[in-house]
């Protein structure tokens, strides 16, 4: 029975020790705390700024000229800087403005058709010091590295995803690309024609015929100058017995911040390019409500923060809760988290309210419809039958089933905020059953029935994964067979609706959507042109309308203007009354942030913007320590169970 | 699989498997083993009180599996017996009056003893019909890979030599790769969905089992009943179906019962990867994935996961304990 | 010893080969890889970019034998995926083409930190757990804990995840619920809760295992002979029953012990833990084939190592069975 005096003694040391486990742990999901301890110091002397975002996986490829999901871009846009960029706050109409360019490019007439873009970077842009570059000092940005991506987006070892589209327009890329496929490897001494080094600052890129969305396509990272120094040093093998990283993992970019540590599938932290000048806060251009908080800023050095770490969180549910405990600066709102933080008057709740979190939301340029076959011979030739289905799909309903409502129901194929959107458009075959009941039967099947008294009966795929998707597809065939007509629905896999929206070999199809790769018209009517039938193209509908194809030939030629805005007008006329679709929404989305790290830009063609963003790292660490409290009861709960544990496991045991 | 869900193929299945239990049963009533065996179930109360409960689970099963015509399609008798449980705005507490929403309450339309989860819907209903998925994936698999272990397991044993080396192989090839690994490699490439789950477990399910039985079939054909119906000159047919087979069957129930509540929880498993049940069929284990962002919501729903963990709780439970309860019934030495 | 291992090899050949033959049906006849590009590049790719990846990772080659004039008939998708895993090459992942063999090797650390102290911790407990309920066995306690050990069984891993995420690290603010970290002592702050919760819910089924298997070593006759020498109840347990029952112990155990390699897929996609688990749950989510396959292969060489471990671990401990 000595047993029992020792276990008492040594109570009041358990307990003791337990406190000071206690005093030492933390829920922190952070190793540190934010360069705080670490002595980490701004040279101004103020404390070091670090944001705290997620990633929701490890990015795929960080090359420029590869990396196409958003995961990627979000770490790549603050390393990489573009020729040109986003305003940050201008978004109807959606704006341009130089980044590595010393200007906007300059247009010219190109000899025998086509256009001349001549551009000039700015001097002094140096690439980041990386061990890639001579005495490991990163070398200033030539037009010569725009010639080299120009030539990576041509090879076909480099897969650059949106080649086909580029390759159009750019003189010579094509034949770039056929060249190399027959040879089997790039030929990089020989330039693309269509991209001409004119300087050591300056370069012209022509293109085969007129494309006045070719800016666009300078705002992206396809185009961004890379060093084929880097390109050639991170091949992924070993060199003097050390081991090189892929340059899709190892970006040697131009931009605000540099990777300074990647933790796979872990943590990605971006520190401040020191040397970064090569683009300063905006002078204007904010909503009014923010003018208090970014006047001080306005023509500042970028980026503001020190530091963005991005941690991988692969599922929506810890993201949110490290977001209750302050751990986060921000979060995007899901469905999952949308019914746990918001009212049904679509406000924040009120916990979340009087925390001081603030709430945005943003449309993005982006628009999901269900297409129909224009070559299906019911559907094709019948264009009040396409009216009648149009006019019966409640699309609100749809979205207040299914998605929280959260998005706006689409009027018209071109979502908000790109030029030629029209507020107050009405689509004339929205949601009204008595008209739809009556354009039936204009359309030769009174109640759903053809001459013969047989009921219409039409196919509906759907590619469907999940009994969700076939909850939504089941209420999209109720709101058709309200009409009188049957509805058959195929479930197909993602592979195989893929193949009959290719061949074309569908009535109606659902699960179609676009959303915009830059924000112009040109890009959203181009999915109805008969020229972009599948294969080639996204004219899943296979609409064929001269008109509508001599109209948008002439638009997307042409430079915005209020001239091309009225033919945008035309063309969106023509598309509401031939319903080659029906049109359901755009997706919008709501994102938080806590009270210590403001929203500054709402740019949804920016993934982040993080070189705009804020921080107040002392009111953060004030709050997180407010928010996460530590309980003691729990420690005499579980001594005491211990103990009663102990005791009855002894007693039983001495009865044996 | 969309023919499955045909209304009397559905009905014509549920009745089928009824049939084959109840045939089962008749051919076992007769044989001493099985007689014996149950009368020791009989005295064994934790066996009964779980055998009780897993019948009151297929009972519920059953009643969502059957289904009857309706204006738009079919629905279950679960379905036709609760039609009068209205659907909510979403979440309600158990026995709330209004919804669970802290701005704008609004009146239920009527009562839910375990509450309503985000779509309004009856949590109690929704756990029972999720009673259908559980009862389903169990069933179905079992129906694949029983057969599909016993045959093999049986010839394996009966045969030897070169059938034996040819099912050892077969198997040790489908043992060689773990589980899970195996069951998420199939479910990527067929896609997610019930029937093709239980494909996937049946594929990988049927080892144990064919391992189990081979074992026993050794054993029995040293027995001088074996040499004895040689001798007669029966046929190696008839000596496999009707001296074999019956001699191992209780090793079949006795796994098909324990093993019944493996697959229960593979499917929840299964479920939260991502691919297991599609999302939206009432399941368990989908309802625990969902409860996780119930419980970040404040006030926090608890409802939803209590009601699919004890579901699913009791099920395998009662499934262990009788499982446990019939090898001691058939097995009194060792149990 | 050293004939029997390379025998054990050699028998090991066609059951590697059958693997191979299971996931080269499995990925590439019962779906085509036009299926995986499509699913792998998404909505917006095109044709000619189809045809580009799948002809960039030798996926356009004919599926069994190499017909085209001029090649050799071994240049097909069949054979080339055969003498590349025949020859350990993993290849190369769908989605970030990085090689697996690195994606692999970076995971195998932080699977094992939180696996290994799980298994060590559950083993311990549990069998002395199981040891105490043979002491006091049929009393009141005993059928008490068998039913709980059931009731844990009967469980989901997830369950209690989410139950000890809530608790601990959601209410009472003592852990992490998300976040690993290799630096400094923190690194014990992240491992604990997971290790703690992969323990508890392992626990039921492992009491209840060796409970069952010292049981059975108690009914032996050597106990009786033990028993009737007049050793105590606690001398026969902890020195017969314990040493004899590890023999059998050890078949079990030993053969588990590869695959801590793999780590857990529930446990480290809850947590953040940078592990095998993690890699493999991004790869379903994804999906990167490749990284699957690669598993599946992995998988059945751990666990015919684990085989053969587990013999040589039974010829060490009882000096009856001789390896030939």
């Amino acid at each position: 029975m000595r047993l029992f005096p020792l276990r008492f003694r040594c109570a009041p040391w358990l307990v003791a020790a337990w406190f000071a486990l206690l005093a030492a742990c933390s829920n922190s999901p952070y190793p540190d705390s934010g360069g705080a301890k670490e002595g980490l110091r701004r040279e101004d002397g103020q404390p070091w700024r670090v944001r705290y975002g997620v990633a929701s996986e490890d990015p795929r490829s960080l090359d420029p000229q590869v990396s196409y999901d958003s995961v990627s871009r979000r770490i790549l846009e603050p390393v990489q800087d573009c020729l040109l960029e986003y305003h940050p706050f201008k978004t109807d109409p959606y704006e341009l403005r130089p980044c590595l360019l010393a200007a906007m490019p300059e247009k010219g007439e190109r000899p025998g058709g086509g256009t001349i873009y001549r551009c000039e970077l700015k001097r002094g842009v140096h690439f980041h010091d990386d061990p890639c570059f001579k005495d490991g000092r990163g070398r200033e940005v030539r037009a010569a590295d725009v010639q080299y991506s120009f030539q990576r987006i041509a090879d076909p070892k480099v897969e650059c995803p949106v080649f086909s589209v580029l390759q159009d327009y750019v003189e010579g890329m094509g034949e770039a690309y056929e060249r190399a496929k027959k040879t089997g490897a790039f030929d990089y001494e020989q330039a693309i024609a269509g991209l001409k080094v004119t300087g050591p600052y300056t370069f012209e890129i022509h293109l085969k015929q007129a494309y006045p969305q070719m800016v666009y396509w300078l705002a992206m990272h396809f185009t961004a100058p890379v060093a084929r120094e880097a390109v050639e040093y991170y091949d992924g093998k070993v060199h003097a017995g050390k081991a090189r990283d892929f340059f899709r993992f190892h970006p040697v970019g131009t931009g605000p911040f540099r990777i300074a540590e990647w933790k796979r599938n872990a943590l990605i932290r971006l520190v401040r390019n020191p040397q970064y000048g090569a683009t300063r806060f905006p002078e204007g251009g904010w909503g009014a409500d923010q003018e208090e908080l970014l006047r001080p800023l306005a023509g500042g050095a970028l980026p503001i923060v020190d530091e963005v770490r991005l941690t991988t969180v692969k599922e929506s549910i810890p993201v949110f809760m490290l977001f209750r405990q302050g751990y986060l600066d921000g979060m995007g709102l899901d469905k999952d988290s949308f019914s746990s933080l918001m009212t049904p008057a679509r406000e924040l709740s009120g916990k979340y309210r009087e925390r001081g979190v603030n709430l945005r939301r943003y449309t993005e340029p982006s628009t999901f419809y269900m297409s129909l076959n224009m070559e299906d011979p019911v559907l094709g030739p019948n264009r009040k039958l396409r009216q009648a289905l149009s006019a019966a799909f409640d699309a609100q309903t749809y979205l207040d089933v299914f998605l929280n409502s959260v998005p706006v129901v689409a009027q018209q194929l071109l979502p908000p905020g790109i030029a030629g959107h029209q507020r107050e458009f009405r689509n004339p075959y929205g949601f009204d059953l008595a008209k739809a009941r009556a354009l039936l039967a204009e359309a030769g099947y009174p109640n759903g029935k053809d001459a013969s008294g047989k009921t219409l009966e039409l196919n509906f795929d759907i590619a469907a994964s999940s009994a969700r998707e076939r909850e939504m597809a089941e209420f999209e065939q109720r709101q058709f067979e309200q009409l009188g007509i049957k509805v058959r629905v195929t479930e197909n896999t993602f592979a195989r609706l893929m193949e009959k929206l290719d061949q074309g070999s569908f009535q109606i199809a659902s699960g179609s959507g676009w959303m915009a790769d830059y924000p112009d018209p040109e890009n959203f009517f181009f999915l109805k042109y008969s020229k972009n039938t599948p294969p080639v193209g996204k004219n899943e509908s296979r609409y064929k309308n001269p008109e509508y194809d001599r109209i948008f030939e002439q638009m997307a030629a042409m430079e915005p203007c209020p001239e091309r805005e009225k033919m945008a007008h035309q063309l969106t006329a023509m598309l509401a009354e031939d319903v080659p679709q029906i049109l359901i929404f755009h997706r919008s989305a709501y994102a938080l942030s806590q009270p210590w790290a403001p929203f500054v830009q709402e740019n949804p063609m920016l993934e982040g913007g993080m070189k705009y963003a804020l921080v107040d790292p002392e009111l953060r660490e004030r709050l997180r320590e407010r928010w996460n409290v530590k309980p003691v009861w729990p420690v005499f709960v579980l001594l005491g169970a211990l103990v009663a544990g102990g005791v009855l496991g002894f007693r039983s045991y001495r009865k044996v | 699989m969309a023919f499955l869900e045909h209304l009397w193929i559905q009905n014509t299945l549920v009745a089928g498997v009824y049939a084959l239990l109840a045939f089962g049963l008749w051919r076992v009533s007769g044989d001493a083993q099985w007689v014996s065996a149950w009368q020791r179930l009989k005295r064994d109360r934790t066996g009964m009180l779980s055998l009780g409960v897993v019948v009151l689970y297929v009972l519920v099963g059953t009643l969502e599996m059957v289904r009857l015509p309706a204006e738009r399609g079919t629905r279950s008798v679960l379905d036709a017996m609760s039609a009068s449980i209205p659907e909510e705005k979403g979440y309600s507490a158990p026995l709330a009056k209004t919804t669970l929403s802290v701005a704008k309450p609004e009146p239920l339309k009527g009562r839910h003893v375990l509450g309503t989860d985000s779509m309004g819907r009856d949590t109690l209903l929704r756990t029972m019909k999720a009673t259908r998925t559980a009862l389903l994936i169990g069933g179905l698999t079992s129906l694949i890979y029983i057969p599909l272990g016993v045959l093999l397991g049986i010839v394996a044993g009966y045969y030897r030599r070169w059938v034996d080396e040819v099912v050892q192989y077969l198997y040790s090839t489908i043992a060689a790769v773990p589980e899970i690994l195996m069951l998420v490699a199939i479910l990527l490439v067929l896609g997610k969905g019930l029937g093709t789950m239980a494909v996937a477990l049946g594929l990988t399910g049927w080892v144990g089992l064919a391992r189990l039985i081979r074992g026993e079939t050794l054993r029995q054909v040293e027995r001088p009943y074996i040499a004895a119906a040689r001798a007669m000159g029966q046929t190696d047919g008839k000596i496999l179906l009707r001296h074999l087979l019956p001699n191992v069957m209780h090793l079949v129930v006795i796994k098909f019962v324990l093993g019944f509540s493996g697959l229960v929880l593979a499917e929840a498993m299964l479920s939260y990867l991502g691919v297991g049940s599609p999302v939206g069929t009432p399941s368990w284990g989908a309802m625990i994935d969902a409860s996780r962002s119930e419980l970040s919501r404040e006030p926090v729903v608890w409802w939803n996961l209590s009601a699919a963990i004890f579901a699913l709780f009791f099920l395998v439970l009662s499934l262990n304990l009788l499982g446990d309860a019939l090898r001691r019934a058939f097995d009194p030495r060792r149990g | 010893m050293f004939s029997y291992l390379i025998r054990r090899l050699c028998l090991s050949v066609p059951i590697v080969f059958g693997v191979m033959l299971l996931t080269f049906v499995l990925f590439f006849v019962v779906q085509s890889p036009q299926a995986m590009a499509r699913k792998v590049l998404g909505p917006k790719a095109t044709p000619q970019a189809v045809e580009n990846w799948l002809q960039n990772r030798g996926y356009d080659k004919p599926l069994l034998v190499n017909t085209v004039p001029g090649r050799p008939f071994y240049d097909s998708l069949f054979f080339n995926q055969m003498r590349r895993l025949a020859s350990f090459d993993l290849g190369r992942s769908d989605v970030t083409g990085r090689p697996l063999k690195e994606v692999f090797a970076k995971g195998v650390l932080p699977s094992l930190l939180i696996t290994v102290p799980a298994f060590v911790v559950g083993l311990v407990s549990a069998l002395g757990l199981a040891l105490y309920l043979v002491f006091v066995r049929h009393s009141s306690v005993d059928l008490a804990a068998a039913l709980v050990c059931v009731g844990l069984m009967s469980l989901p891993s997830m369950a209690y995840v989410i139950f000890g995420q809530y608790v601990v690290a959601q209410q009472l603010n003592y852990l992490p619920a998300f976040g690993f970290s290799l630096e400094g002592g923190s690194a014990v702050r992240f491992l604990v809760l997971p290790v703690a919760l992969m323990v508890v819910s392992g626990l039921g089924a492992e009491v209840r295992l060796y409970r069952a298997l010292f049981l059975e070593e108690m009914g032996q006759d050597y106990i009786r002979t033990a028993r009737a020498k007049g050793l105590s109840n606690a001398a026969v347990l902890m020195v017969h029953v314990l040493k004899n029952g590890m023999i059998n112990l050890i078949t079990l155990v030993v053969a588990s012990l590869p695959f801590l390699m793999m780590g857990s897929l529930v446990v480290e996609n809850f947590f953040g833990i940078p592990g095998l688990g993690s890699v493999l749950f991004s790869a379903i989510q994804a999906p990167d084939f490749a990284v699957v396959q690669a598993s599946v292969f992995l998988g059945s060489i751990l666990y015919l190592i684990g085989l053969m471990l587990t013999d040589l671990c039974y010829a060490w401990v009882d000096p009856r069975i001789r390896l030939q």
